[in-house]
């Protein structure tokens, strides 16, 4: 048994699992899925209070991630006590956790179809006594009885288990779970109809018991399915890390652990791996699945030179070659586990209420059945059982305690389909009452790149001669400005001595003449004498050849094709909007007229951004900021919603409450649809489990429920809420499809 | 209706191997990725 986790404190492993934070320590995230209420909770927390810092167990995903050190505390032994307690931990970033939660699935399925075979068959067997007036022959209501017993047995010690091991942990442990009510009717009810059936009298109630074990087996799958969606999604993204890779070293190629590769390695790939880490691809095209990063799901389709990203899956058919750009740990999908990792820990606050008030709901209960049974007992002992079962069952907080947490599952495995990463769950409760949007303009209205729009000869070359002297100039600069003419350039000539300029731009030798290629003020070119550079819209370079201008290339940004689309919806939608930008008047002005948007400011320092976001922030409005992440960050820290676009490596100090990892604006409209159903789920499920606690236990503790009843109505109810919940978005896959289109357009 | 003695125990024997039956299908897979069947067609166009 010990052996298992000891591969993990090996220093690679360790590197491979967990993450250095300041003095020593390590963090480690792992599943913990035999976690099924807040007890367990505190209970894990207990078990590693003083050795691990930081735990932090998160109920949704059934994760815990905690610090360590790794010398006094080595992982293995961590791992070894959740193990012990029976919380079934899992290192995760290995496809074991995928292999582990089809495992789990299938036992619980056997739970679920013996406890319904079992069920049916107990409710067939008593059902002849339910209108027996004395004509069965006592022999044949023994064998009855006794069948009865049989067929409950496996129902409920195989079928029940998990909640019978749960409500012992938790009464172990001094805390007070809803399993605790519920494992106790279910004994209860068990251990008297066994006693009937021995002492040939009284009533039984196997049927209650057994159906109680089924309708709750059946309803905590479901619920644990719309969990797993979301936790899906995390196991996924951080199960595909890849632990390995090929690297490629004069010319022969040798596995490595990732952590020994470097920036500037060669990488291979094979067809249906991940990449191992962020990069440039070398020599040919590929196809990449990049639906983990982006929620994309068709194939993209990358050329040589294009940067790629460490958990994308080589979908082609031959194996690629990648130059390493980043260390694993600084990779795009490393930075999003990261935030997603502190997005499921999150617990929103009204989530704190709601388990507050099922932990005082559990107790009143059990007061509650005990003052019903001293109540009934004196009058009528069978009847008092019964009430007392019923009221065990009945009040059993299971809707309460998860009509928020389903809501908030759901609505981020909807969101994270559509392209959106809910890093801060809390900012989706605003999203219902925002009322301004700021826009940066850079990399968020338009895309990040440049493009080449016009190219004006000035003297005897043409156009096209130009940008291949231009492109062969800037071809290893990875400016803006030089991609976008390298990207343009129909051919590329052989330039040598290229370096840069002292005065600006830059210089080089190009069959045999000296070119420079820089501002065109440095070769006095101004708007008199150049009507073309009156487009301020573009940024302009000049091409000369011994100070003799050849060439203009005015470089624009693109809008992103959905832009224009977004901006009316969130119109109509009611929102005033603002473009804010560092930009000169004339770009942001033009952009703003292209997108209708009234209220344009140009020129804004992040601070006169920052006070004009204040300023709205004080009128009362409630402020989306969208920026993309780099030098947007205090605005969208400071906004009640900040909204990154998806930027590399700057999304790890991006401090925004979601992330556009689809790369796309329509994720505003699916993220302000879903966020408005969302509030209006989590208002209904609250109003329905209170609702029904109300109604259900007067009914209960006067004797007018049968417990077989009671658990029917429990459980329905909790189905219901947890229903209601999946029910947050628009359709599955709108954004997608919506996207096409805007996909072939760019 | 001494019949009664054998059919309600046969009925318990029956219990038995359908319930045998289904550990059987769960556990040679025939349960997994029931979603992922609906999605199949789709996925096998280029």
């Amino acid at each position: 048994m010990a052996g298992r986790w000891q591969l993990y404190d090996t220093p690679e492993m360790l590197a491979a699992v967990s993450t250095a934070v300041a003095g020593g320590q390590r963090e480690v995230l792992l599943a913990v899925d035999g976690v099924h209420c807040g007890a367990c909770v505190r209970g894990v927390e207990r078990r590693l209070a003083g050795r691990a810092s930081k735990v932090r167990v998160d109920l949704a995903s059934r994760t815990v991630e905690f610090g360590f050190d790794p010398v006094a505390q080595p992982l293995s032994g961590l791992i070894e006590i959740l193990e012990q307690a029976g919380y079934r931990p899992q290192v995760l970033a290995q496809d074991q956790a995928l292999l582990a939660a089809q495992q789990e699935r299938r036992a619980a399925l056997a739970r679920i179809g013996i406890a319904v075979i079992c069920a049916m068959q107990v409710m067939m067997l008593a059902w002849p006594e339910y209108f027996d007036a004395g004509e069965i022959e006592p022999g044949v209501v023994a064998l009855l009885h006794w069948s009865q017993w049989l067929l409950a047995t496996p129902a409920v010690f195989y079928s029940g288990w998990p909640i019978l091991a749960a409500g012992w942990r938790s009464l172990r442990d001094g805390s007070l779970g809803m399993d605790v009510p519920i494992a106790a009717s279910i004994l209860i009810a068990y251990g008297a109809s066994a006693w009937h059936t021995l002492s040939g009298s009284g009533a039984l109630y196997f049927d209650a018991a057994t159906m109680f074990v089924m309708l709750l087996g059946a309803g905590r799958y479901l619920e644990g399915r719309s969990r797993a969606q979301a936790g899906e999604r995390l196991r996924l993204l951080a199960g595909r890390r890849a632990l390995t890779a090929v690297r490629i070293e004069q010319e022969e190629p040798r596995t490595v652990s990732i952590s020994a590769l470097r920036l500037g390695d060669r990488v291979r790939v094979a067809p249906g791996e991940a990449l191992p880490a962020d990069g440039e691809l070398l020599d040919a095209v590929a196809d990449l699945d990049e639906s983990l990063l982006s929620g994309e799901s068709r194939p993209l389709r990358r050329q040589p030179g294009a940067t790629v990203l460490a958990g994308s899956i080589n979908v082609g058919i031959q194996a690629l070659d990648l130059r390493v750009r980043s260390e694993a740990s600084a990779s795009r999908l490393a930075a999003i586990t990261r935030l997603l990792q502190e997005a499921q820990r999150y617990k929103p606050p009204a989530q704190l209420l709601a388990d507050r008030i099922a932990r005082h709901f559990v107790l009143a209960v059990l007061l509650l059945a005990g003052l019903a049974l001293a109540w009934w007992w004196p009058r009528d002992p069978g009847q008092a059982l019964e009430v007392l079962l019923a009221v065990l069952v009945v009040s059993c907080p299971c809707a309460l305690s998860l009509a928020i947490p389903a809501v908030y599952a759901a609505a981020a495995s909807r969101l994270a389909a559509g392209g959106v990463l809910l890093v801060r769950p809390a900012a989706l409760a605003r999203v219902p009452e925002l009322s301004q949007v700021l826009f940066d303009k850079t990399g968020t209205l338009t895309l990040p790149d440049l493009q080449l729009g016009q190219v004006q000869p000035l003297g005897a070359l043409s156009g096209e001669d130009a940008l291949a002297i231009a492109a062969a100039l800037e071809q290893n600069l990875q400016h803006p400005i030089a991609r976008a003419l390298v990207r343009a350039a129909g051919r590329i000539d052989p330039a040598t001595e290229v370096e840069l300029a002292a005065e600006g731009g830059v210089r080089g030798q190009v069959a045999g003449r000296r070119y420079w290629l820089g501002p065109p003020e440095h070769l006095g070119l101004d708007r008199a004498r150049q009507p073309a550079l009156a487009d301020e819209a573009s940024t302009w370079v000049a091409l000369a050849v011994e100070g003799e201008p050849l060439a203009l290339f005015g470089l624009s940004a693109r809008l992103r094709p959905e832009a224009a689309a977004t901006v009316a919806a969130l119109q109509r939608d009611g929102l005033g909007l603002r473009l804010l930008s560092g930009d000169s008047e004339a770009t942001v002005s033009h952009l703003a007229r292209k997108l209708h948007i009234n209220q344009a400011f140009w020129r804004q320092t992040p601070e006169q951004k920052l006070a004009q976001q204040r300023q709205l922030q004080a009128d009362g409005f409630v402020v989306m900021a969208v920026g993309d992440g780099i030098n947007d960050a205090p605005l969208l820290a400071a906004a009640d919603i900040g909204v990154a676009m998806p930027g590399g490596a700057a999304l790890a100090q991006a401090r925004a409450d979601l992330i556009l990892v689809g790369d796309s604006l329509d994720g505003l409209l699916l993220l302000r649809a879903v966020a408005v159903k969302a509030a209006l789920r989590v208002r209904q499920n609250l109003a329905w489990a209170l609702l029904y606690n109300l109604v259900m236990l007067p009914l209960a503790l006067s004797g007018q429920l049968t417990p077989w009843l009671a658990a029917l109505g429990m459980s329905l109810s909790s189905l219901l809420v947890v229903s209601n919940a999946l029910r947050v978005g628009p359709g599955r896959q709108p954004s997608i499809a919506a996207q096409q289109p805007a996909a072939l357009a760019t | 209706m001494e019949i009664l003695y054998l059919l309600i125990p046969l009925g318990v024997v029956l219990v038995a191997f359908a319930g045998a039956a289904l550990v059987w299908a769960l556990h040679s897979g025939q349960y997994d990725g029931l979603d992922q069947q609906s999605r199949r067609m789709p996925d096998d166009e280029p």
